[in-house]
């Protein structure tokens, strides 16, 4: 899929980690783990918003587009 | 609501597990009789089965006994595929999560039997005429048209139900 998740890169610099986001946005392990694998087909504005709150940043530093190859 | 489909359901699989077994009976006496009618006694072509009558027909050609007997315990042995299939679907199924792969792949199944079950069918009738057409007389109805139809409709029921499948994934994946 074009559409790459970011997502272990801004917890690296937050230095945050999968279990301490997981209690920050209210998501269990293995759905932070499908969405840091980029296995996700979707996800949702309240989960973006809550993962932009805790890590403090946009959701473009998440969600990044990659032409397919 | 939701009991009520729950008996339904039970109550079907009760009844393919009836039909399964009725039908395996079926094949087996058929094959059993058909055998006996070409090895021990041939008055048992008179009444193969519920009164299926093929003795003009073993008098015609033993070719063709043989060809239309092997045809008719196929069909049944088909039937009881079809219905070996619907018990592994309820095998399968999870009630609180019914779109799964593997019953896709079984419904779809089913209706590739069926199809085959279909094409053999008509095959038979075509055949079947031709025999009466040289003076045999014998009444088989193969029903291959209304196998073919079944297998449409389970095709299609197989598709939407394969997309009901990615669609329950696809949710499943949303964050």
């Amino acid at each position: 899929m074009p559409i790459v998740v970011n997502l272990d890169v801004m917890m690296a610099k937050r230095k945050m980690s999968l279990n301490e986001l997981s209690s920050k946005v209210d998501l269990t392990l293995s759905n932070l783990s499908i969405l840091k694998t980029g296995k996700a087909k979707a996800i949702r504005f309240s989960t973006l918003e809550a993962i932009c709150k805790a890590l403090h940043c946009q959701p473009g530093d998440i969600l990044e587009y990659q032409e397919a190859k | 609501m939701k009991t009520n489909t729950l008996q339904i359901l039970r109550i079907v699989k009760v009844l393919s597990w009836i039909v399964f077994i009725g039908l395996c009976i079926t094949a087996g006496a058929v094959a059993v009789s058909f055998a006996v009618s070409l090895f021990v006694n041939t008055a048992a072509a008179a009444d193969l089965y519920q009164n299926l009558d093929l003795s003009d027909l073993y008098k015609f050609g033993i070719g063709h006994y043989i060809v239309i007997g092997s045809l008719i315990i196929l069909l049944t042995i088909l039937k009881a595929v079809i219905f070996y299939l619907v018990i592994r679907i309820f095998k399968n199924l999870n009630i609180n999560k019914p779109f799964s792969f593997e019953i896709a792949m079984l419904t779809r199944i089913i209706s590739y039997v069926a199809f085959a079950a279909g094409l053999l069918a008509m095959a038979a009738n075509g055949y079947t005429e031709w025999l009466i057409g040289q003076g045999v007389s014998m009444q088989k109805d193969w029903a291959g048209t209304e196998w073919l139809f079944l297998a449409g409709i389970i095709f299609i029921v197989a598709i939407i139900f394969t997309r009901g499948v990615e669609l329950q994934s696809e949710n499943e994946l949303t964050i």
